[in-house]
Order: C-alpha cells, then sequence, then structure tokens
C-alpha cells in the first residue's frame, strides 16, 4: 500500500527530479571547470590565498546558492499541484489510509528525493573539491552550502503547506511567513560563518516538515 | 500530529515576525549616531573632541568651542601635513625639537572589532620567508596548519610536503610545543615590511613566535608571567618596530610583545574588552590613545611611551535603545531576533529581549480587540434561522 | 440494517443555511438517489459522507463510524466517485490500475479491463488526454474492481452518451442487487435514475422534500390536468396542493391526494373546470413537479 503511494508521488516528479539532478550536477560542473581554469591562470597558492583570506567563494559562482531553492520548489509543486486540481487530493484521504499518514508518506518521499539528490551534489562536490583543495577549505565550503540545501527543505515543506491550503487568504499568509523565514537561511556570509546557527536551522527545517498536515486538515474540515 | 503541526506553524511565524517586523522598523525608524573622535593633545595635554554631528564640532574636554585650525593645531602630531602646508607646525612640543620625518616614524594606528575577533578563521596560514634577501615579500607555494604536527600543503598539487613538515613539526617539538595549535596569529599578506611569521598558541596555552628564516624553522617560546590566556593575539608591522604584536588578556589587559628578548609589556589601561567593544590604539611621539567605543560610552585612556595613564576621559553616547525610537520598539515588540549581529561575523540567532515590559500591556490591548472583533463578528454573522 | 445513518444535520456556509437537522438512513442492498436542484446541498452531503466536510451539527455514520474518522477498513469498502469523474490524470490506464489494486484486497480487475478494452485508447495514454466519456470509464471501472460493498456515486451520468448511461445503469442496477451492493448517488439526469434507485431523497432550499421509496412516491405523487372557467380562481394555497403552475385558465396541480378528494373540492368549493385529467408523470416529471419548475 505504502509502496503504492510512493509509485504515484515517483510518477508526478520524477522528471523534474532528474532535470533537478542534472541542473544541480551540471552547476556543480561548472564551478569546477571554473576552478580549474582559475587554477591554470592565476596559480594555485594565490588561489587558494583568495578563498582563505580574501573571502573568495569558489562555490558561490554561478547558481549554486539557488539551485537547492528552486529544485525543491519545482519537485513540490510537481507534486502537489496536481493534488489540488479538481480537489484530487480527495482521492489520496479516501484510499483506505490514515490520512495524517498517507500525507507524511507524501512529504517523506518528496524529502528522501531531494535528499537523495542533495547527497550525489555534495559528494560531488566535495570529490571534485578534494582534487583541488585541502581538507579546511572543503569544510568550509560544505558548512557555507548546507544552509542553502536546507533552504530547500524548508522552501519544499513550505511549498507543501501553501500549495495543500484550501484557502486563498491563508495562502498569501502562509507566503508571507515564508517570505520572513527563507531570507534566514541565505544570508550573504563568510565561509563557515552558518556554523553556529547550523544546528537550530536543522532542527527549524525538521520541524517545519510536519506543517503539510494541517492544511490537510483544514481541507478535510471543509475549509475553501 | 495536527496540533503538533498547528503549533509549529505558530511557532515558525513568531520566528519569521520577531525577525522581520522589528527589522523593518528599524530601517524605518533607526537615526544614525556617529562617534566622535577623541585626541589627546600633547600641546595642551587636554583632550581634544570633534562631534560630526554637532554645532560645535570642535571643542576641548571642557566644550569650549574651537576652530577647526585652531584644533588641528592641538594635534601636530596628527594634522602634521596640514599644519605644515599652513606653516604653522611648531618647531619643538613639550621642549622637544620635532623632525617631521622622525616623529613620524612613532606614528601607529590600530583598531578592532569584536565581528573581528567573532569571525571565522582560517585554518591554513602561508610561512613566508623572512630573510630571503629580496625587497618584497613573496607568496610561498604551500600553506600550514598545526594539529597534531605542522603541515605543509602543496596548494599545487594539494599534497602534503613530508620533508618539511617533518622539519618543522621536530623543531616545535623539541622547543616544547604541545599539538594542536590553539590559535595562530600573524599577518597574511605579502604587503609588509618584513615577515615576522606568527605567534602560536599551543594547546597547553603557552605562546611560540614560528617563522622561518633561509628556509629553516625558528622557533622561540615566549615567557609568560604566570597563567596568561588570550582573548586574541594581534600581530602589527608600525614603522617604528617596537612591536610584535598587541596582546589582549582573558581578564581584559592589554600587552605588547617586544621583540627585545621577547619582554612583555603592560599597557596601564583598563577594561579592554574586544569582546564587546571596539577597540582603537594610535600611537604618537608622545602618547598612545586607547580607544573603547562600546554600546553608550566612548572612552579614551592616554599612556606616555612608557605605557603609564596619563589622563582619560570618558563620554556616554546615545544608542538605539536609549532613543525614542527606540524605546517605541521595545513597547512594540517584546523581542528582537536577528540573525547577524554587528559584534560578530557569525549568523547565529541573536536573541534581544525587550528591556520594559510595556509590550505586555501592547500585546493584552491587540489580544482584547482581537476578541472584540471575532465577538462582533460572531454576532453579525449569528445565521438567522429560516423555519 | 443500515450502512449509512445521518442524523440531525445542518450546516451552514457563511450565512446561508444549507439545511437543518436533516435525517436520514440508507438500508443495505438498496440504492438510494439525492436529488435536488443545484445548490440545495447535494454536493455538501456527499462532502459530509466522505468526510471532506465537517457538518456545523450532527453526524454521518457509515458502517457505524463517524464519517470524520473513518478507519482504513472502513474506507476500503468504500467507493467513491468524485463529481466529474475525478482521477489522477497524470497516470495513463496501466499506471491507474497499477496504483489502486494494492490498496483494495479484493481487487478485481476483470470488470475494469473490461471497460478499457472498449475504450480506444493507447495503452501509454495520459488520462489527462482523453475525453471526458473516457475518463468517466476509467474512474467506473475502477470502482467497479475495487468491488466496495458501498458505492458513493456524485453525478457518475456526467460525460456518458445516452446509449452507454442506459447500459451503464442496467448493468449497475444487475450489479448491485446480485451481489447486495449499497448505492448512493446523485445525478443531474433525473430520468435515468427511476431506472436504477430504489429510494430517493428530494431536497430544496434548506429543507427536504420527500425522502421515501421511489414506487410508491410515484404511486402517490401525482399531477393533474383542468381547465377553470374562471381564470382568476386561486387555490395553490391549500393544503393538499404540493405545486401547481397555471397558464390562463390552463391549471397543472400537483398533489398526494387521490382524485376523488380533489374532485369533491372543486364540487364543494363551487369551482367550475372542465377536461380534468390525471397526467401520468415520469421521475423527472414528478421532480420537477415537486421542486417547481424554477
Amino acid at each position: 500500500m505504502w509502496k503504492s503511494i510512493l509509485y504515484k508521488e515517483w510518477l508526478k516528479i520524477r522528471w523534474f527530479a532528474f532535470i533537478y539532478a542534472a541542473l544541480g550536477i551540471l552547476v556543480v560542473g561548472n564551478i569546477f571547470l571554473k576552478v580549474q581554469h582559475d587554477f591554470e591562470f592565476s596559480q594555485a597558492e594565490n588561489y587558494w590565498y583568495s578563498i582563505l583570506f580574501q573571502g573568495n567563494q569558489f562555490y558561490e559562482y554561478s547558481l549554486f546558492k539557488f539551485v537547492p531553492l528552486l529544485g525543491a520548489l519545482v519537485i513540490a509543486l510537481a507534486q502537489y499541484f496536481p493534488e489540488t486540481v479538481n480537489k484530487r487530493i480527495k482521492l489520496t484521504f479516501h484510499l483506505p489510509l490514515n490520512e495524517n499518514k498517507a500525507l507524511l508518506a507524501m512529504m517523506l518521499f518528496g524529502a528522501f528525493c531531494l535528499l537523495a539528490i542533495a547527497a550525489v551534489l555534495v559528494v560531488l562536490f566535495t570529490g571534485l573539491s578534494g582534487m583541488y583543495f585541502p581538507s579546511e577549505i572543503i569544510q568550509s565550503a560544505l558548512i557555507s552550502v548546507a544552509p542553502w540545501f536546507l533552504c530547500g527543505f524548508t522552501v519544499y515543506f513550505l511549498t507543501a503547506l501553501i500549495v495543500l491550503e484550501p484557502v486563498w487568504k491563508y495562502r498569501f499568509l502562509y507566503l508571507l511567513v515564508a517570505a520572513t523565514l527563507v531570507p534566514i537561511y541565505l544570508q550573504t556570509a563568510a565561509a563557515r560563518a552558518y556554523s553556529p546557527a547550523l544546528p537550530l536551522l536543522i532542527v527549524f527545517t525538521v520541524l517545519l516538515s510536519v506543517a503539510l498536515l494541517f492544511s490537510g486538515y483544514r481541507f478535510r474540515k471543509g475549509e475553501m | 500530529m495536527v496540533k503538533i503541526s498547528r503549533y509549529i506553524l505558530v511557532f515558525t511565524a513568531i520566528i519569521g515576525l520577531s525577525v522581520v517586523l522589528p527589522q523593518f522598523y528599524r530601517m524605518a525608524f533607526e537615526k544614525p549616531t556617529k562617534t566622535p573622535l577623541i585626541q589627546y593633545s600633547c600641546i595642551d595635554h587636554d583632550f581634544m573632541i570633534f562631534r560630526p554631528d554637532a554645532d560645535d564640532k570642535w571643542t576641548n574636554r571642557e566644550g569650549t568651542k574651537l576652530t577647526r585650525e585652531a584644533y588641528e593645531k592641538k594635534l601636530p602630531l596628527m594634522y602634521t601635513r596640514q599644519l605644515v602646508m599652513d606653516g604653522t607646525m611648531p618647531d619643538s612640543i613639550n621642549g622637544q625639537k620635532i623632525n617631521i620625518q622622525h616623529t613620524g616614524i612613532f606614528r601607529s594606528i590600530f583598531r578592532i572589532t569584536p565581528d573581528e575577533i567573532h569571525a571565522p578563521k582560517p585554518k591554513l596560514y602561508p610561512l613566508f620567508e623572512s630573510k630571503s634577501g629580496r625587497a618584497n615579500l613573496e607568496m610561498p607555494g604551500d600553506f600550514f596548519r598545526i594539529t597534531w604536527r605542522m603541515e605543509f600543503i602543496d596548494a599545487k598539487s594539494n599534497k602534503i610536503l613530508e620533508e618539511k613538515s617533518r622539519m618543522f613539526s621536530a623543531v616545535l617539538y623539541n622547543r616544547g610545543f604541545k599539538f594542536p595549535a590553539k590559535s595562530i596569529n600573524g599577518i597574511p599578506t605579502t604587503r609588509k615590511s618584513c615577515d615576522e611569521g606568527y605567534l602560536v598558541i599551543d594547546s597547553a596555552n603557552q605562546l611560540f613566535h614560528v617563522k622561518m628564516a633561509k628556509g629553516v624553522p625558528f622557533v622561540r617560546k615566549v615567557d609568560l608571567p604566570g597563567e596568561m590566556k588570550f582573548k586574541t593575539i594581534q600581530c602589527v608591522d608600525f614603522s617604528d618596530q617596537l612591536y610584535y604584536a598587541y596582546l589582549f588578556t582573558e581578564n581584559n589587559e592589554l600587552y605588547v610583545l617586544t621583540p627585545y628578548d621577547y619582554m612583555l609589556e603592560k599597557f596601564e589601561v583598563d577594561d579592554i574588552n574586544p569582546d564587546e567593544y571596539e577597540i582603537r590604539i594610535y600611537g604618537d611621539y608622545f602618547n598612545f590613545n586607547v580607544i573603547t567605543i562600546g554600546s553608550g560610552f566612548i572612552r579614551t585612556q592616554v599612556l606616555n611611551r612608557d605605557h603609564n595613564k596619563v589622563d582619560e576621559y570618558t563620554e556616554t553616547r546615545p544608542t538605539y535603545q536609549s532613543s525614542s525610537e527606540g524605546k517605541l520598539a521595545q513597547f512594540l515588540f517584546p523581542a528582537e531576533l536577528k540573525i547577524t549581529d554587528d559584534k560578530s561575523s557569525f549568523v547565529n540567532f541573536f536573541l534581544t529581549v525587550s528591556q520594559s515590559y510595556w509590550w505586555l500591556i501592547f500585546s493584552l490591548v491587540l489580544i482584547a480587540g482581537q476578541y472584540f472583533i471575532i465577538r462582533l463578528q460572531k454576532k453579525k454573522s449569528e445565521p438567522k434561522l429560516l423555519t | 440494517m443500515n450502512v449509512i445513518e445521518c442524523k440531525n444535520l445542518t450546516h451552514y456556509y457563511g450565512k446561508k443555511l444549507v439545511y437543518e437537522k436533516l435525517s436520514f438512513n440508507v438500508k443495505e442492498g438498496s440504492i438510494l438517489g439525492l436529488l435536488g436542484k443545484n445548490g440545495t446541498g447535494k454536493t455538501t452531503t456527499i462532502n459530509i459522507l466522505n468526510g471532506f466536510l465537517h457538518p456545523q451539527n450532527g453526524e454521518c455514520l457509515i458502517y457505524g463510524e463517524n464519517t470524520q474518522n473513518l478507519s482504513p477498513q472502513n474506507k476500503a469498502r468504500i467507493g467513491f466517485l468524485i463529481e466529474g469523474h475525478v482521477q489522477y490524470a497524470f497516470m495513463n490506464i496501466h499506471q491507474i490500475e497499477k496504483f489502486y489494486s494494492k490498496f483494495y484486497p479484493k481487487w478485481d480487475n476483470a470488470p475494469y479491463w473490461q471497460l478499457m478494452s472498449k475504450l480506444q485508447v493507447s495503452p501509454k495514454q495520459k488520462i489527462a488526454t482523453m475525453s471526458c466519456g473516457q475518463r468517466s470509464q476509467v474512474a467506473l471501472g475502477l470502482i467497479l474492481a475495487q468491488d466496495p460493498d458501498l458505492l458513493i456515486l456524485d453525478d457518475f451520468s456526467m460525460g456518458l452518451d445516452p446509449g452507454y448511461r442506459r447500459l451503464f445503469i442496467d448493468y449497475l442496477r444487475e450489479y448491485a442487487k446480485e451481489k447486495n451492493k449499497t448505492i448512493f448517488t446523485t445525478s443531474h439526469i433525473i430520468q435515468d435514475m427511476e431506472r436504477l434507485i430504489d429510494d430517493l431523497l428530494i431536497m430544496d432550499f434548506n429543507r427536504v422534500l420527500a425522502q421515501r421509496d421511489v414506487k410508491s412516491f410515484m404511486q402517490e405523487f401525482k399531477q393533474f390536468y383542468l381547465e377553470l372557467d374562471d381564470p382568476s380562481v386561486d387555490i395553490s394555497n391549500e393544503d393538499f396542493v404540493i405545486n401547481s403552475e397555471k397558464v390562463s385558465n390552463k391549471l397543472e396541480l400537483y398533489t398526494y391526494e387521490s382524485e376523488d378528494t380533489i374532485l369533491n373540492f372543486l364540487k364543494n368549493n363551487g369551482i367550475a373546470h372542465k377536461n380534468f385529467r390525471q397526467v401520468k408523470m415520469g421521475l423527472e416529471d414528478a421532480f420537477i413537479g415537486l421542486t417547481g419548475k424554477y
């Protein structure tokens, strides 16, 4: 039964998941194409120096900051928007499952896909970094990109909440809340600057994961 | 579960709004306050104060108004070029003949702010060749870390240089260095007059001077009086070459490390807390001005060249909290949540809870208002039953 | 045994009352048609039955469970056709069958594929690209494959060709009677309902007009035609008149009373008339007679 739910979710998001993964891989590739080029043209030690002491963030090159956000937004829309067309979510709620568990299964599957893609990108990023940089630089880069990936999850959870919400007025309110939260993850900051905030951000993001239950509840209560 | 999700939503909204609302309010209403410039006059032995946003911009400590020219004349070592241009530069001060070139050597400017201390620090540093025989410093091809040993990593190959690492580690070990390093302090740039390597604190809180001379490690342990811990060590590169570094201790004292047998000398100043205050140290031929700028005050302690206190002056400054718009903010918002802070370069959750309890009354008024609005709406929409 | 029990349902949308204290039951094995004009609360009732709406008051039980919290076991016994034959349009007919088959223990795909074989669709065609009629077949086929004990069909005839509609109704009735299924249905096309339903529930704005079995309703609810000599006579306010339509002197009268009672009334009140006769009605005529044309 649960496998079937995952099957349905997969049918909805598979192309978008592939596009996000491909886009992410292209962006990571692009970053290291630039790194490779800069290593050739300015000397390696100067490049390291610019990263260590001049705030050069090689990984911020191109859209890397916003790729997880966009990917999550696209996957969330692909997953939840079809459920709202003709109030199709009724079909899911009518399945012989607990409604909240069904929503949680949907959310967990989407989040898992995001996590899997993030893992692929991070492994690729770390692996390529390992060719050019020492562990200190890689570690600080990973800490710096972590909030961007967390932001992706937050955007995913909030989009689920907003799309499933049946009343436009509430959607707008949620959108305002989302607009106050998302920038928290995307502050322009020095490398590794996010390290003290990360534990709380992770807790916060995980908490948001169940937000969509409230929209589901409001739908079942008959709000419109 | 649904209940939890509802609480989480409310919590989320509170978090988001306590970030955004006070921030918008500040952007709309906060007014800038400019810090006055307080300098000690070697002529009058008095403080000269420049307040950029006051009517009387230039005054002395008593508030006697000065013209700009008169003000600058009281600070000949600061406005030397202007005075020379005007032809009003004195030949001697305090009975000492003044040679402009010579006094210029003793001029030093140092500044540190809390956000520089509370900042992510690099963990790799370049070790320059301090006796290259060249006029300019050159960027080495490798960077070092001090973990369980001192390791040099070649940038081009991203590989550890074993021989060099072993050589430096062995010397450090022999000098009693306890790995790993707690902090590595230096001036990692080629744009300095000469290289003096790094001042390194080891895991046993011992201070070492580490540099490279003709490819060979130079390591010297600095004797510290008693158990001394530092908030930060700031290496300096002043033209008088009298100091290696300013050292700020945990108990808010200020020391200088001199090249003369690594003597540590104390500045007779107090409450030098780089965690909280911006600290400026202006040195000239006669004095040091040690300025601390905190929230709501600016304080200048003046030392002579023997590091003994000559005079001091404190002025309170208006803060956002004491301003009327700041007070209104305390009334409106129970708390302000910021993710960045003036005193830190880190991103974190910085919570400032309102000092007054007026917000409680304001919130209660809002709740009551909401309650009546809901009741009014309910009454209005009380369905008329069709019978 | 009652499969559905709704007690004292009261619901408003904002200030607008939909109905007050509505109660009805659906017995096991019976087929109930919910009839009403648009806006009289048909969809509201369906939504309450499916747990997508909290009534302001009262409750609905299906198999003894409140519809707001149906257990998965009970949900598996209910086949639900959403108005407009809404289904997962991003799937094709194979994917959707595979999807649903895992949820229902009694899943039997034979009737589904039987229906699908008649559709001119390619195996990989998404439901979204199918015609309205084809989509309705998919939705109905899925419900039949589910083999539920209770079928809740919201406007099932929408988008069906007349011929197929007839065929489907006959099939559905056959199926329900043979397997002792309970059906709760609404439809815009009342003509068809006559062949299908055992009981009817006719709703008007804010109230229930009739709630009984179809046979007795069709027997007792009558239409009489007469031509008045004096067109100004108005008997529409009499107790026995359920509804009346008057065009000049031609009067259509709807009532539960017998022909004799009407004739006696006319005679006793000295209302001159001619051409008095009872008009034979179908369910649609009766529905219009009961609810009025407007």
